[in-house]
């Protein structure tokens, strides 16, 4: 069998991937994009503790955290056509100054 | 059903990390936002059936429901709808701190790479997951319902609180407010096809003001009686 820490440690590395894109990345959707990532490498790690220990709260957990994915999904991106709409352009360099 | 040889069930972890893996360097370096998102959907994917050799098959089919599915289609949507350039290569800044970075990033992985060295030893050792009902929809929706309702209710004003929130951001300028009286200062004047004025059940107090006057221009009605033809037709 596989032992936990696989799950772990592949979690760590994909959490570890979606931190260093949204570092890198200048593109607010891309930015975006890795926070799904970080999102998603945290529910493995809910899905591998439930499953090992047999509780069933580490899905329901999941479950949470996607429905804030998704809520998030829906304010970001509407930020996103607000600030696209002010200035022609996602770079998030160019919205530093926090005003429209 | 799960009774898989322990070299099938490691090949499989394998496979389907290397594929969430690659994908999600992938997903970093591409520069083109919408290559960027189908290989998210690769990530997602790969996870989907990560989770399915963990018993979870709920969570798998949730996966790729809502987040291959339904937020990814909205990330693509936004992408073509503000038709996004590629990135623009910058020079790297303060090249200087790339050292410490490193070093940094040295520090992080001895840590994790000693933690899951004591998680080895102690109480996380590697138990097989045994067969039972956990990750099934029936166990997760009564885990859901009963201990969990009061999260689950939160989570529902949550996603009310977003779906206002979006709406208020996208919004386009100033949004015409509910015609209530005293709101509108001037108010429009609603026709229907051949040019005359129309009432709708639901229509705004402005609007019933607008055709009472429309009345009147036409003779129709005489000024004074205009309030009350104008209750009749509601």
């Amino acid at each position: 069998m596989i032992p936990l820490t696989w799950y772990l440690a592949l979690s760590a590395v994909l959490f570890t991937i979606g931190v260093v894109g949204v570092i890198v990345k200048r593109n607010a959707i891309q930015m975006f994009m890795c926070i799904e990532l970080m999102l998603n490498a945290v529910n493995l790690t809910f899905v591998a503790f439930s499953s090992y220990f047999g509780d069933v709260t580490g899905q329901l957990f999941v479950f949470i955290v996607m429905t804030v994915a998704a809520a998030e999904a829906a304010v970001g991106l509407g930020i996103i056509i607000a600030i696209f709409r002010n200035r022609e352009s996602l770079d998030v360099d160019d919205a530093s100054i926090l005003r429209l | 059903m799960w009774n898989l040889l322990p070299s099938v069930s490691q090949l499989l972890f394998v496979l389907f990390g290397a594929m969430a893996l690659g994908c999600a360097v992938a997903m970093v370096a591409q520069r083109n936002p919408l290559y960027s998102a189908i290989s998210l959907v690769g990530v997602f994917v790969s996870l989907a059936c990560l989770y399915l050799t963990l018993q979870a098959p709920f969570i798998a089919a949730i996966q790729v429901i809502v987040y291959a599915g339904a937020i990814m289609v909205l990330v693509v949507f936004v992408i073509m709808l503000l038709n996004v350039e590629e990135e623009v290569r910058r020079p790297v800044r303060l090249r200087s701190l790339i050292p410490v970075g490193v070093l940094l990033a040295a520090v992080l992985v001895g840590e994790a790479a000693f933690m899951l060295q004591i998680g080895d030893s102690a109480a996380l050792a590697p138990t097989a997951p045994a067969a039972s009902d956990v990750g099934l929809t029936a166990s997760i929706g009564t885990g859901m319902f009963t201990k969990y309702l009061l999260p689950f209710e939160v989570t529902s004003v949550l996603i009310l609180m977003a779906l206002v929130g979006a709406i208020t951001l996208a919004r386009q300028g100033r949004t015409p407010l509910f015609a209530a009286p005293g709101n509108v200062t001037e108010e429009p004047a609603v026709l229907t096809e051949g040019g005359e004025l129309a009432l709708k059940p639901g229509d705004t107090a402005a609007t019933g003001r607008a055709y009472a006057r429309e009345q009147i221009r036409g003779g129709d009605a005489a000024a004074p009686s205009a309030p009350a033809r104008e209750e009749d037709e509601r």
